[in-house]
Order: structure tokens, then sequence, then C-alpha cells
């Protein structure tokens, strides 16, 4: 059995958590000085700065040996490591567009210190071990996007994506805690440790067990963007500003992703996941490959029809996902690393992708997808960008020599281990789905004419350079990734 | 004798009500009040469970946390129906369909 | 000389390459000064290549001295991943077939490369030509090199994609990007196939205790699971039918080839490179390395022979009826890898790769000498507009010439060793086989009459009779298009055609060469032993090939039967060769005397001398009445009858043609379309209004609760 610590031992394992609520408070307090408030630049750089502190903690707490923290409420392991370093990154890249915004050029101290507070929900949403926790947790994370995503002041897109998402978030979190509440009714403990020790004990009627679940499942869907809870996404998408879009498609549902991973692990499998023996009467496996198809098939198929970037992109952040859930429905150990690997190259392509689409919507004032005609024919910046696009898309295909190409493999690989062939084979069919509108872009970048006859311009001298940074990366890690596999290897063991 | 059942039948009730608030009311506040009505009755549930199983405390502490949080999501969803307000002139949320496709 | 150098530095072989690529890549990217020189451009680019040849001749040379059992050296450079048991490392297999490949590829790719000196003097993408050209080399050197399947794999995707650049070089043509675009499709619904194959047969044998991915494991192991069955099937027939599905979008097979002939749209050199030494080859190479798992799959076998022989007269047919140069040559080359899949298919696996070998000679000397020719003639690729070339372009004619005799299959040179090699091979197989070998052997023969049919029509409309002499064939509303070479070359004052610059004339002298003398390798045992002259080639290949059907020790008797299939087939290709001179020189009269009996369909016709389309007119009115087609007979019964063989002859590729218009491509786009279809319905559920989107939730949740328990 783990070592469970009380809650002054724990603070040790929260020091970056500490830091990054030490920088919320600090950038309210700078915000009041007229000195600071003045400069633009100030406020973003602090919360840098916070993140960055954070980071570093977060690889100093890593020599702590893994415990159940704050008397079980949340678990510090390599499994949570992981995603601090991922909320971490994550997070640095927001600011960095979101800095470089037009849209969010007039956004006050707030907008800051709610990103951060963002950065602060995720890993401990990764970490939460109790009802009780993930419930809190996933409000934080969710109540402060409803914010950032309402953040352009007097943009009917932005208020409009605002208001569906506050709408549908509170449903589905509140579907999914009436869930939570009919588990913690049949098990009578909130701890998913306990949870799985009172299943094997008490074997079950599957009918408020699987009510339960499901509605359980509702609440994490609704984070990643899982049909048929994903309908607020293309909207909230399309509408938010464009940093925050890039965010909430990474870090957030990195976030879902691993509380639907951790949960699913701890509270319903015995042997490392790979036996769903506390609920034999529910067949999760063949509950999370239909969300699986569905999400995927659908994600690849309505965004050949988009004309928005955003909206294309956002469905494609839900193919994306669909593609993740198959390796949910696998679980075994493999499927576990593939989906942190996965999600990995998702930050480097998806942020990539987004970053050149946000230098080119700014610089020709609209989201439709048609701005990027004629790029690569726009001076050497318009080349820069349509190359390091078409890195990414190829990437986001699954193509090789990119990372996108390992990514999928990985997973693919983790799911024909768990002999879900037909799965494997409707996945491989999306990604050539998926093929006809990336390619589109690459058509419009290349081969038509350009719209604008002016150069292409960046708008920043450090953003070709940061999108070149991901361009190389998303090719040097599709050609050398032993060490980022070794990495999530030593991140996929969660403690139960 | 009021038992268990009669309780959860209560909460079932109110769920159901909160629903079918949000599925059919298109004033965007009336959908807010139909998701508190659905917290609540996911907080009926955990105090109930928590006190015909011996785990009182959890379960009443747990629903102390969702009424903070609903407070705290109402907050936030009525500033954003002011902000709709002021850019559409209206809450009703069938008018509110800018984004779609 | 130490060898064992070059075998220690065998990365060079594909490094060079690269390190072009990047060199000339970078340049034009970034507007280096540089690349402005072409001198400086072309140096690099086929100095990669040339290092690339000698290091691949070092390794030739070196494993031509050791003992057949030790020919096959693994390099290994770095473990480029390993995820749960799969392990993949980055090494190179060194062994008699893949030094054969890489000689092709480097030697051919080389004399491309110095061919494009010349072809592209006056492109203005001259340095992004030559990096495409570089890394398609490195992705190809990949391919061949790599000692397990991933690296093949990675090396298949990016000859594609590198296909796909440079077919739609000349991206500011629509037709040439979309061609380039359905390039890639098509080899996208190929791949997917390949993947699953490759995944079936590792996780087959990950069952079985023994999960590789390397082929020497694959080779050793595979028997393991030669009993295995998946729904019914034997595990290794699924395999070898799901990569062959692969081969076939690679290689240009029925039904995955409809991208190839319109891939014509690259420059001409690129053509040659994809047609000739590269990308179209993958697919049989892939077969000959993977031969352990296909010997233990016959029905899988069966499949690749029947889908090799149909498309080698299926494409052949087609060739007949086109008057784009290039186009022949583009069906001439999806005939030409049906024979090598029929080669593989009958289990003769040193044939098959004869074959590509020579092929690679002579067909890279067609499509170089149709460059030369449409360069000469001002970017023209209408044969019909072309004539007498042979006065203005020597060097251009001969060596097309003897290529075309080659690719005839007309003895000694070197078509007729291969091919003869492979038709034998399939008879045989239908004695001791199966006798549906006999079918596809007598497709094979229907098939080669074609060939040689078509390419001396292709010779004589080209360099016979005076310059533009079938000119007014042309119909009006079709004379002003058909350049689709038309780039950067404006400005010529006369329009003579004229000889093309030396580093092309050397390329094609080189490997006109070739196409004459690279057969007399593989002389048959049949012939050889008069001479005591060895099958070199099958020997060379023996030792990674020694699975393959063919007739080992057993070279003490040679059925007379054998001889007489070889005249038989050199008597054939040589009348058909001569029918295909006779028709288009001196009796041009026989197909128009047949016009002439047809006075309606005459005047139906726009231009009674535009022979191709009458024909087609012909061919369709005759099906409606057949009685008017029979009556033709009794005319003159020569013509008639040699005018009816032609008349079914393009019927079947009018007939293929429009299905392959209408079927092929409708297939294709069927699917798409419903995919298509699928998303806007469901987009359609994307009503704008949140309450629906709710609505949607709550059903989901309903839906599966009620779905799962009941």
């Amino acid at each position: 059995m783990m070592q469970v610590l009380n809650n002054q031992e724990s603070l040790w394992y929260f020091l970056p958590e500490l830091a990054l609520v030490a920088t919320f408070v600090l950038i309210f307090i700078l915000d009041l000085l007229p000195s600071i408030k003045n400069q633009k630049r100030a406020l973003p750089i602090v919360a840098a700065i916070g993140v960055v502190f954070f980071l570093g903690l977060s690889v100093y707490v890593q020599q702590f040996p893994q415990a159940l923290l704050f008397h079980g409420m949340i678990v510090g392991d390599s499994f949570t490591d992981f995603f601090r370093l991922f909320a971490g990154v994550s997070t640095l890249f927001a600011l960095y567009f979101s800095v470089k915004s037009k849209e969010l050029a007039k956004v006050k101290a707030e907008y800051w210190a709610l990103i951060l507070g963002i950065a602060l929900g995720l890993p401990i949403l990764a970490a939460s071990n109790n009802l009780l926790m993930i419930y809190l947790s996933l409000e934080l994370v969710s109540i402060l996007s409803y914010v950032v995503v309402g953040s352009i002041y007097g943009s009917r897109a932005s208020s409009e994506a605002a208001l569906k998402y506050v709408l549908y978030g509170a449903t589905a979190s509140g579907i999914m805690i009436y869930g939570l509440s009919l588990l913690f009714g049949v098990s009578g403990t909130l701890d998913a440790i306990q949870i799985k020790a009172f299943l094997l004990s008490h074997p079950m009627e599957r009918l408020p067990l699987f009510i339960g679940l499901l509605m359980t499942m509702a609440g994490f869907g609704y984070k990643v963007s899982m049909v048929p809870f994903h309908m607020w996404a293309p909207d909230v998408y399309q509408g938010a500003p464009t940093p925050v879009t890039s965010y909430l498609s990474v870090g957030p549902k990195a976030a879902g992703f691993a509380i639907l991973l951790r949960f699913v692990y701890t509270a319903l499998t015995t042997h490392n996941g790979a036996d769903f023996e506390p609920i034999k009467s529910v067949d999760i496996s063949g509950l999370m490959s239909v969300f699986a198809v569905a999400t995927m098939t659908l994600g690849n198929v309505v965004a050949m029809w988009q004309k928005d970037t955003k909206r294309m992109l956002a469905y494609s952040s839900i193919a994306h996902a669909g593609y993740m859930l198959m390796a949910v429905a696998a679980l075994n150990q493999q499927a576990i690393e593939g989906i942190l690997f996965y999600l990995s190259a998702y930050l480097v392509m998806n942020f990539g992708a987004f970053g050149v689409a946000q230098a080119v919507m700014q610089e020709s004032g609209t989201q439709d997808l048609e701005s990027f005609k004629g790029l690569a024919k726009r001076g050497s910046k318009g080349s820069l960008a349509a190359l390091a696009m078409t890195v990414f898309l190829i990437s986001l295909t699954g193509l090789p020599p990119t990372i996108g190409f390992v990514g999928k493999f990985v997973l693919f690989s983790a799911v024909l281990e768990a002999k879900l062939y037909v799965l494997a084979v409707i996945g491989v069919l999306n990604s050539v789905v998926s093929l006809y509108y990336y390619a589109r872009i690459i058509k419009y970048m290349y081969f038509d004419d350009p719209l604008s006859e002016d150069k292409f311009s960046f708008g920043s001298r450090s953003y070709p350079v940061l999108i070149t940074f991901l361009a190389l990366a998303t090719l040097a890690l599709g050609l050398f990734w032993e060490p980022l596999s070794v990495v999530v290897k030593n991140s996929a063991h969660l403690l139960s | 004798m009021i038992s268990i059942q009669h309780y959860l039948l209560v909460s079932a009730a109110i769920f159901v009500l909160g629903l079918l608030t949000v599925a059919t009311r298109r004033n965007a506040l009336g959908i807010l009040l139909g998701t508190e009505l659905v917290l609540n009755a996911a907080a009926l549930n955990m105090v109930i469970f928590g006190r015909y199983s011996n785990h009182m405390a959890e379960g009443s502490i747990y629903a102390l946390f969702v009424i903070v949080l609903a407070a705290a999501e109402a907050a936030v969803a009525l500033a954003v129906g002011l902000m709709i307000y002021r850019n559409f002139k209206t809450i009703d949320t069938v008018e509110v369909d800018d984004l779609k496709g | 000389m130490n060898t064992q150098f070059f075998i220690d530095y065998a990365w060079i072989i594909p490094l060079a390459p690269l390190v072009g690529f990047l060199i000339n890549g970078i340049g034009t990217f970034l507007k280096l000064p540089y690349v402005r020189s072409k001198t400086v451009v072309h140096t690099i680019a086929c100095g990669a290549l040339l290092l690339s040849f000698i290091f691949a001749v070092g390794v030739f040379l070196h494993l031509s001295s050791l003992e057949p059992e030790a020919r096959s050296i693994t390099r290994y450079l770095y473990t480029w991943l390993q995820v749960g048991s799969l392990k993949a490392d980055a090494a190179f297999l060194l062994d008699p077939l893949s030094s054969v490949m890489m000689l092709i590829i480097t030697g051919v790719g080389f004399l491309i490369h110095v061919y494009s000196i010349g072809y592209m003097a006056d492109d203005p993408s001259y340095s992004r030509f030559f990096t495409y050209l570089n890394l398609f080399c490195f992705a190809m050197l990949l391919l061949v090199m790599g000692d397990n399947l991933l690296m093949l794999f990675i090396g298949w995707e990016g000859v594609g994609l590198c296909s796909y650049l440079l077919i739609g070089f000349w991206f500011k043509e629509k037709a040439n990007a979309q061609a380039g675009m359905k390039a890639f499709v098509v080899n996208r619904i190929g791949d997917f196939a390949f993947l699953l194959g490759m995944f079936l047969l590792f996780w087959t044998m990950y069952d079985y205790g023994h999960a590789s991915v390397t082929f020497k494991e694959i080779g050793q192991h595979v028997g393991l699971i030669k009993d295995v069955e998946v729904g019914g099937w034997p595990v290794l027939v699924l395999v070898g039918i799901l990569l062959f599905i692969g081969a076939t979008g690679k290689s240009a097979q029925v039904p995955l080839y409809v991208w190839l002939p319109d891939a014509m749209a690259g420059p001409t050199p690129v053509s040659g490179l994809i047609h000739a030494a590269t990308m179209v080859t993958a697919g049989i190479y892939m077969i000959g390395r993977l031969n352990f798992v296909y010997t233990l799959a016959p029905e899988a076998l069966v499949v690749v022979a029947t889908v090799g022989a149909v498309t080698a007269l299926f494409a052949a047919t087609i060739g007949f009826a086109q008057n784009d140069i290039k186009k022949v040559l583009a069906y001439s080359t999806v005939s030409q890898l049906g024979y090598m899949f029929l080669g593989m298919g009958t289990g003769a696996y040193a044939a098959g790769i004869f074959h590509l070998m020579t092929h690679a000679f002579f067909k890279a000397c067609l499509f170089l000498g149709s460059g030369s020719v449409i360069l000469g003639m001002h970017h023209e690729q209408d044969m019909r507009k072309m004539g007498g070339l042979k006065k203005y372009m020597p060097v251009t004619y001969w060596t097309f010439l003897l290529a075309t005799i080659a690719i005839a299959g007309i003895f000694p040179f070197s078509g007729f060793f291969s091919k003869d090699e492979i038709l034998w091979k399939a008879f045989e197989a239908g004695g001791h086989i199966s006798s549906w070998y006999y079918v596809l052997w007598g497709l094979g023969i229907a098939g080669a009459m074609g060939t040689a049919f078509y390419m001396f029509r292709a010779v004589s409309m080209t360099f016979y009779g005076e310059l533009g002499a079938r000119a007014h064939e042309v119909p009006a509303e079709e004379a002003s298009h058909g350049h689709d070479d038309d780039h950067g070359h404006h400005g010529h004052g006369d329009h003579t055609p004229h000889e093309s610059p030396k580093t092309m004339t050397f390329a094609l002298s080189v490997l006109a060469l070739l196409s004459v003398v690279g057969g007399f390798l593989g002389i048959p045992y049949a012939l050889g032993h008069f001479f005591h002259v060895p099958n070199f080639f099958e020997h060379w290949l023996e030792p990674v090939l020694n699975h393959g059907g063919g007739h080992h020790g057993g070279h003490h008797s040679v059925p007379p039967i054998e001889y007489g299939l070889m005249i038989f087939s050199v008597a054939i290709a040589l009348t058909a060769s001569y029918l295909g001179y006779l028709f288009y020189t001196k009796r041009q009269d026989l197909p128009k005397k047949f016009v002439a009996k047809f006075p309606k369909l005459h005047a139906l016709a726009l231009n009674k001398y535009y022979v191709d389309e009458i024909y087609q007119a012909l061919v369709v009115n005759n099906l409606l009445r057949l009685n008017n087609f029979l009556s033709a007979f009794d005319a003159k019964v020569v013509d008639g009858a040699v005018n009816a063989v032609g008349s079914v002859v393009r019927v079947y590729s009018r007939v293929m043609g429009f299905w392959d218009a209408t079927f092929v491509d409708g297939l294709v786009n069927g699917v798409a379309q419903l995919v298509r279809q699928l998303g806007r319905a469901l987009r359609k559920t994307q009503t704008g209004r949140i309450q629906n989107y709710l609505y949607v939730a709550m059903l989901g949740v309903v839906i599966l609760m009620i779905w799962r328990m009941l």
C-alpha cells in the first residue's frame, strides 16, 4: 500500500502549484502599481516567470518518492509530474501567443491571472484521486475558461462563445456530479482507490453503477470534446481569441484525458489496466470504442466542410481526441504511454498550426481559410510560414517523418495490442480522410494565387523564430523520438 | 416512515425537472436556473447518501462545495449574460446563433 | 583495394543525396546567392549521386568478394524507436538484392541528374528541381536499404511525398497540381492496406513470441505462423494480399494505377526517374524482400500474378490509342510493371527483379529520349505533330530505337532475356503449379505483342515520314493545348527541331548501351549452357531469393518447348513491330481504306485522316450495328481482318478507358462523395443553438443507457 501523507508533509510536493498561486496573487498586487499597470508587457512577463518557476519546481519535486497527498485527496506520482510539465509548457506557449495577439491587445491584468489559474487547475485535475477533487479542479479549469473565452471586449463572437460555453459547461458538470453522487451512493466512499476495493469485494448491480459511470463520462467527455458531448467545441473555438483556442485545445483537453485515464485506471481496473475486473458487468472498453469511433469520424468528416480556419482546427481537434479515445478503450500500459506521447506530439504540432494560423488571420484580418491562398508566394516570410504550416499539417495527418506519425504509430500499436482490430482500421481510415482537408490548406498555400500582393509578415521578429523552432521540433521528434519516449515511459506509471 | 428511497425520489425529480428546464427555456437565465436545479439535486444526493452510509461528513462537505461552486458559476454566467445583452440586445439563446455549421 | 571501407561507410549512400538536398534546399529556401549559379547547384546534386554510386559499386564489389552465404551484412546505426515489444533500429541491410537496387537507383538516377542539367537549363526553378530530385533519391535509397519494415515504410511514404512534389513541380498549372494530389491520394489508399498488412504480420509474429520487424528475423521465424488463421483465412495470405494492395498503389497496378498516366504532368526527367529507377519499382522490391512470406502464401502469389498479367495486357492495349508520346510511355510502364508482378507471382523472384533492372535501363532511355524529342520540338508532346525527326535528331533517334527494340523483346536485346524468362517461368508454372498460369502466360504473350506494336507505332510516328505530315489529323480544338511542358522556354526564333545538348545525349547513349547489353547479365540456362555462360543475375540473388520456385539444380535438361516458346515470342514481337511500323509509315492507306468503306461514318467524323478518332467512331457505331461491322470483311479480306483486329483492340482500350474514367475514378470519387455528404449532414446538426447542443448530449446519454441496458 502506498504511503499517505498528511497536509503538512504534502506541502513539499505541492511547491510548484504554490508558486503558481503566489504568481497569481502577485499579478493582482502589481496591477495596483500605476508604473506597472502602464507597462503592457510587464504582467505577461511576470506570469511567464511564474510558470518557469513552476516548471523548475516541478522538476525539483520529481525526486520525492511517490505518495498519496493531503490524506489521499491527490496523488503525487510520475503521471502527475508529466502533466505538470505539460501544463507549464503549454501555458508558456499560450502566454506568448496572447502577447502577440491583436485581439487581446486591450486585456487587463485579470487575463494573465486567469491563464495562470487554468494552469493551476490542470495538474491538480490530473492528480485527483477523490471525487471531490475531481469536481473542484474540473470546475477551476472550466469557470476560468468561460471568462477567458469571453475576453474580447465588445466582440459578438467572443461573447456568444462564452455564453455557449458556460451554459453547456454548467449543464455537463451538473450531470457529472449527479453521476458522481450515484457512485458515492453505491460505494459509500469518495476515494477512487477505495471505490475499487469496494467494487471488488461487492459485485454490483449494473444499473446504478452504469448510470453513474455514464453520467461521469459525460463530464469528462465534455472536457475532452468527446461525441456526443462535443457540440460546444466548434462554436467556442471559433469565437474565442485564437491563443485561448489553441490553449483550450491542448491544455484542458490533455488534463481531461489525464483524469479520464486516472479515474478509469484507478477505480475500475486491476492488473495495470489490463482487466476491468471491478466492473465486469459494464463493458467500459466497448463503450469507449463507440465514443472513439463516433468522435474521430464526426470530427474528420465535418472538418472537410469548414471554411473558417479556427472552426476547421476545432473539428480537427475533436478528431484527434477520437484517436486518443481509442487508446482509452485499450487501456493497457502501452495505451497510457501512447496517449501521453500523442498528447506531447499534439502540443507541438497544434501550437505550431495555431501559431501560423494566428499570424495569417491577423495579417489578413479574416478567419477565412482562403486567406492561406498563395501564402508560399508572398515573400520569404510567406514561404517560411507556408513551409512550417505544411510540416504541421503533415504531422497532424500522421505522415512520416514527423512526430504526428510516431504518435499515431504508438497509439495504433497499443490499440492493436489490445486486439481491437476494427477500431484500428477505422482509425487509419479516418486519418486518410483527414488528409483531404489538411492537404487542401497545403494546396491553397502553394498552388493558388495570393489574394493580396503584399509580402507576408508575422508582425514580430521573434514570431517566425518560434514557429521555425516548432516546425523543427515536429520533424526532429519524428526522427529521434527516443528521449520523449523515455520520458513518457517513465511517466506512465499511475499510483493506485 | 421516510426512507432513503423517498429522498432519492425527490432528488431524482429535481434532477429531471432541472434538465427539463434546461431543455425548454430559451432565456439564458432560465437555462442557468435549470442547471442550478441539477446541481442541487446532486448536492441533495450527496447529503442523503452520506447520511445513510455513515459517511455523514464526506457527503455534507461535498454538498457545501457544490453550493459554493454553483454560486461561482452563476456569477460568471450572469456576467457573460450581461455581455451578451450588450452585444445582441437580447438574452434569448435562439437568437444567439452566429456561430454554427 | 580494400572494399571493407565501403561497407563501413555504407551510410554515405543515402546520406550524400540528403546532404545535397539540404545544401540546395536551404539555399533555395533562403534565396542564398550560391544557388543562383546553376553550375554550383547541379555539381552538388550530381556529385552527391555520383558519390552514392561509387559507394554502391564498392558495396557490390565487397559483397561479390564474399562467400554467397555471407553476403548479408547489417550496418547498425542507432536504435530508432522502441515501443513496448516493438523495436526498430536505424540499420542498413546490405545484401545482393539491396545492392542491385542501390546500383540501379544511384546509377540510373545519376544519369537522369546529368540529363536534367540540359533539360531544365532554362527553367527558373532550377535549384528547386534538383533539390527535389536529391530528396527523391534519398527516400528511395532509404526504402531499399532499410533492414526492417518500418524503414521501408518511411521510404515508401517518402517517395510518395516526393513524387507529389515533383509531379506538381510546375504547380502554377492547375492540372499539374491536381495530378499531384491524385497521385498522393491514390497512394494513400494503397499505403493504408500496406500499413494494415505490416501490423497484422507484426502482431501475429508477436503472438508467437518473435516480435520483430527486421527482415532477417521475420524470414527466420515466419514459418511459425504458417498455419495461423484469422477469420478463416491463413494470416500470411492476408498479409501478402494487403501488402500487395499497397504495392498496386505504389507500382501502379490495376485498379490503383490511375495516378500514373496523370502524373505525366511533371517535367520529363521526373517521369523517367519515377517510372524507371525508383518509385514504381518499390512494390516489386517489397515482394522480393518479403519473398519468404509470399512463398508460404501461394494464394497471395496467384493474386499477384493475376493482377500482374491482367495489367500487362490491359495497359498495353490502352497504349495503342494514345497520341501523347509521354502517355504511351506511361501506359507502357504500367504494362511492364505487370510483367514484373507476373514474375514475382510465379515465384520467379529473380526474373522479376531482373526485368526491373533491364526495364530501368530501357525505360529511362525511352523517357529521356521522349524528353529530348519534346525539347527538340519546342515543347510539343503530340506525336501527330511530329514525324521525320530521324533527320534532325540522330542521337535521340538511334538511342530511342535501340531502347524500343529492347522493350519489344527482340533477341538479343536486354528486354528479350528478362521478359522471356518471366513468360517461360509462367508457362512452366502452368505445368507444375496450376493450369491457371497458362492463362496468365497467354495474357502475357498478348501483352508482349501489344508492346511491340505500340512502341513501333510511336517510333514511326515520331521519327519516320515527314515532319508534321500528320499535323492536319489533329482536330482544331486540340491543337491549342498539349503544351504541358511549356515553361520558360519561349523566344525560340526558328521552329526547326534540333538535337539536344551534350549532357542529354550523353545520358541517352549510356542508357541505350545498357539497354542493349544489360540482358547478358541474366542469360537463361537454356541459352547460356551452349557457351558455358552462367545466369549471373540469378546466382547473385540466390542467397536472398532462395525460396523461389525456380528450377534449382535442375539445370541439366532443357525442355525443347522452352526453345519453341522463345522463338515464338520473338516471332510475335517481330511481327507486331513490323505491323506497327507498316501501318504508320508505308501503308497508312490501310487504315484509311477501311474508313472509305463507311461514308456515313466518314461524314460523321470530323476529320477522315484522324485515324484514332475514326477508329473509335467506327467501333462505337459498329457495336450498335453488328451486321455492318461483319460486312466489312467481304471487301478486302486482308485489310478488313487487319482492321477488325485493330478495331477489337480499340474497342477494348476504349471500354477500358471508359471503365477507368467512370468506374475507378467513380469509385474513388464515390467514396469521397459519401464521406463528404456524411460530413454535410452531420454539420447541419450544429445549428448554433445551445439548447440543441444540450439535446444531443442528453439524447446521447439516453441512447447509450438504453443500448447498454438491453
